[in-house]
Formats: structure tokens, sequence, C-alpha cells
């Protein structure tokens, strides 16, 4: 579903990307992981097409992120670190505008607003204005963004960060559920997170793959997730 | 195209949310009322005098060329104080908000973000300019039966909502240069003085210098449509400003995507 071959990002004299490779397969949910700086939010920014590769190669649902980037964003699904709010708006009308630039029109925009906020419980916030929202709050909306147009591939860069621990559960048990049918890239700092989610690990450190592996073996050996995020991104 | 109507709808329900777009139509309003009153008074006192001291010059006096055409002229210049507020948050903002990635992952191509934006700004200003009418209409009411030449009436509003529209498409590049709507807001509003300024250089000069300064004026390219003369090489001028702000927005913006 997702095919990364080589990507190279540099930023005049930082290389933030060096040289990554991996694959996602259909149905799968990769734990994306690597400390802060490691180059994981570009990677995600490169496979959604809001930030092209210095060099490399970037394939998601068959289609190349560099030529075919309208076929790829119609088909994926960006939570980015920051949920891209607009504070002036209400959250229905900013689920509205975000539906109607995804091209879903008349009874099918209507249907697909009502079953986000539905699956983010924005129930109680339909009509607030986004910039008066908790933090909890804005990032579900921003979930809920993605998940607009149930697209094939949702890439999600901390989605639980700010949420209290029960909405934790909630948004856990949700990218749970979409697993069945969709292909997930999730970047995270809480390791439960992956180890309840996720069947196979990237771990990236210094823009480079330090680890593509079932969390099985990871973990092989009574070693903890932890342990082996430790080991690996220390040197 | 629907991507670009989305896009316009969204900037249209942010300018008046944020109540910029009402605080753009009091104060223009609120200008324009001052000079238009205070030109009607001249006007007034002129055709006092002249009764007393010459009554045949009576006859070349005119509200339509002698109130409306300065008005329309310095509602042009009202224009170069109050575009740069009416754009400077279409891009800086987005960029600030990191929203603009928002833009940047869903199938709508950087032409029509440009495109969405600045038919929204425009929008905006078509209703500015349109609270100008006011002022002949009053008039109209009061006034005997064709005091008010309409015909000049419109092309003067032609004229500055064309020039509105370049100023507007200046701003809107200038405000995907920066983050901040501060410097967006200065930068345009020195670069629209520039373009006013720009005609006094001329009018300090003589043969080619002067054609070419005044040439570059945008307040210059007004007096025709004030006085009702609609000019090819005014509506070429004006289009020239809106062409080029439009494609250096779209270029502008498929540089952000590499920053």
């Amino acid at each position: 579903m997702i095919e990364v071959t080589n990507l190279v990002k540099r930023y005049r004299d930082l290389v933030a990307v060096d040289g990554i490779s991996f694959k996602v397969e259909k149905g799968e949910v990769l734990g994306f992981l690597g400390p802060n700086g490691a180059g994981k939010t570009t990677t995600m920014r490169i496979l959604t097409g809001a930030s092209p590769a210095t060099s490399g190669k970037a394939l998601v649902a068959g289609f190349d992120v560099f030529e075919q980037p309208l076929e790829v964003k119609r088909r994926v699904g960006y939570l980015p670190e920051q949920p891209p709010l607009y504070d002036d708006l209400d959250t229905r009308s900013y689920l509205q505008f975000v539906a109607r630039i995804k091209g879903l029109r008349g009874e099918k925009q209507k249907n697909e607003i009502e079953r986000v906020i539905a699956a983010c419980n924005l129930e109680s916030v339909r009509r607030r204005r986004l910039g008066e929202l908790s933090k909890g709050f804005r990032q579900r909306v921003g979930l809920a963004q993605a998940l607009l147009g149930d697209p094939e591939v949702l890439i999600l860069d901390e989605p639980t960060i700010g949420l209290d621990p029960n909405q934790i559960v909630e948004v856990r048990t949700l990218i749970q559920k979409l697993a069945e049918k969709h292909t997930v890239i999730l970047s995270t700092h809480y390791l439960p997170e992956v180890i309840q989610l996720c069947k196979r690990v990237v771990i990236v450190h210094r823009g480079r793959i330090a680890a593509n592996d079932t969390l099985e073996n990871l973990t092989a050996g009574g070693r903890s997730l932890e342990q082996t995020f430790y080991d690996l991104t220390q040197q | 195209m629907r991507n670009v109507f989305a896009i316009v709808r969204k900037e249209l329900l942010q300018y008046f949310t944020t109540s910029v777009a009402y605080w753009v139509f009091a104060v223009f309003s609120l200008v324009t009322s001052f000079f238009f009153i205070r030109i009607l008074t001249f006007f007034q006192r002129s055709i006092m005098l002249n009764s007393q001291m010459r009554p045949q010059m009576l006859q070349y006096m005119n509200f339509t060329d002698q109130v409306l055409a300065p008005l329309f002229y310095n509602a042009a210049v009202i224009l170069i104080f109050v575009a740069p507020f009416l754009t400077m948050r279409l891009i800086a903002e987005e960029r600030r908000a990191r929203t603009f990635d928002l833009l940047l992952t869903n199938p709508v191509t950087p032409f029509q973000i440009a495109l969405g934006k600045y038919l929204a700004s425009l929008v905006v200003l078509l209703v500015m300019v349109l609270l100008t009418l006011v002022y002949p209409l009053l008039v109209s009411a009061y006034a005997e039966v064709g005091a008010v030449a309409w015909s000049t009436v419109f092309t003067g509003l032609l004229g500055i909502f064309l020039l509105g529209a370049s100023f507007t498409a200046i701003g809107m590049f200038v405000s995907s240069l920066t983050q901040s709507q501060v410097v967006a807001a200065f930068l345009t509003f020195l670069v629209l003085l520039l373009l006013w300024v720009v005609g006094w250089a001329g009018a300090d000069n003589a043969g080619l210098a002067r054609e070419i300064l005044t040439g570059l004026s945008a307040i210059e390219h007004i007096r025709g449509f004030a006085k009702g003369v609609i000019d090819l090489k005014d509506l070429a001028y004006y289009a020239s400003l809106i062409g080029l702000g439009l494609f250096f927005t779209h270029r502008s913006i498929e540089t952000l995507r590499w920053r």
C-alpha cells in the first residue's frame, strides 16, 4: 500500500531524512517511532504531499507521490502534529470545508460529517468556535478531519498527544477499529500504544532506519520495547 | 472549479466571522463620507459664489464632474490604506497557524488556492465599492432629474473596483511572503504607496520620464474612469497588475512547499 524507497530530504545544510526505505502492507498499522528530530514528521509530510523530497521514491496506494500528487491526496487522510484548525470557524463549518476540498458533495458530504462527528465524539462542540476548544477536542477535530471521506491510508502524527487518559483509550479503540479496513502509519511516543495497536514497527534515528521489524522480534527474549528503543537510538 | 468555490466560501466565512470585513466597510464608508461632505460643501459654495459674481459660469458647473469625479479619486487613495488590511491575513495567517498544510495535503492545486482566496477578497471589495453608490443615490433623491450622470458613476465605480482588484492581487502576493500579518500589511502598504507617489515624481519631470512615471502610477489610471472614459490603456494596466499578482502568488505557493 505504501512503498518508500531511498527517501532523502535536505534542507540547505541539514539532512532531515537520509535514505529511508520501508513498506506498509494493506490493512497494516505501522508504528513509526523515533526520538524527536529523527525525521518522522518530515517523512510523513513527504508521503502526504505537503513537502517534496530531495530524492527517492514514494508510492502510496499505487500512485507516485511526486508524479500524481492529487491521486495520492485523494486517498490519504493526514493528521499533522499540530491539528490544522481554523480558529474562527466552528466545528461543523470546518468539517464542511474539508469535506468540500476532499470532493465530497451533497448527501455523501452530510453523512460523512455526521459519521466523523460521531466517531470522534464531537457532538457537544458541533457549533463551537474551534479557537475556544480544549486541546483534547482540537486533537479530535483534527482526527475527524483526517477521517473524512474514509481514505484508504491514514497518516497520524501523534494522534493521542494532549488527550486525557479516557480520551486516549477512546482514540486507540477508534484506531483499532480503523485498522481493519485501513492502512495506518502511526507516529507516537507512547510505547504502550504501539504494543496495543501495531504489529510492525519502524524506528528512525537521525534520518535513517534503525529498525524495521515485527513487534515480536523487537521485544524478543523478554526485552521491553522501551529497552530496544533506547538501545537503537542512543548512538 | 468546485474546489475554488469551497475556498471562496471558507475565506468569506472567515472575513465575516473575524469581522475584518465589517471593519473595512466601516472605515471605508466613514472616510469616503467625510470627503463627500467636504467636496459637496465646496461645490455648493462655488455655485453661490458664481451665481453672484459670474452667472455665466454656472452652465459649466456640473455635479458629476465636480463632486463625484473627485470623490472617486479620493476613494482610490483611501483604498491604498484599506486594501492591505483586506489581504494581510490571506496566506500569512494560514502559514502561521499551520493550516496551510491542510490545503497542501488535500486534492487542491496551488492555483485553485490562489484563485479562491483572490475571488473571496474581490467579493468583499465589491461590496465595499458598491457602498459608495450611496452618495450619488442620496443626491439624485434630492436633486432635479439628470443631475447625476449614472453612466459616469458606473465607470467610476468600475475604475475603483479595478484599482482595488489590483491592490488585493498585490496584497495577496505579499501575504504569501511572510508568516506575519503585520509585516504583510505594512509591506503591501509600502508597495501601494509607491504606486501612488510615483505619479508625483512623474509630475515633476517632463517628456518621456513623465510619461513613464505617470503611466506607472496606479492612481493616475483612475482619472479616465472617474470622468466616465474607459480607456484601453487603463484597462490593460489594471489587468496586468492583477495577472502579475495572481501569477506570483501561484509561484510563491509552489515554493512554500519546498521550505
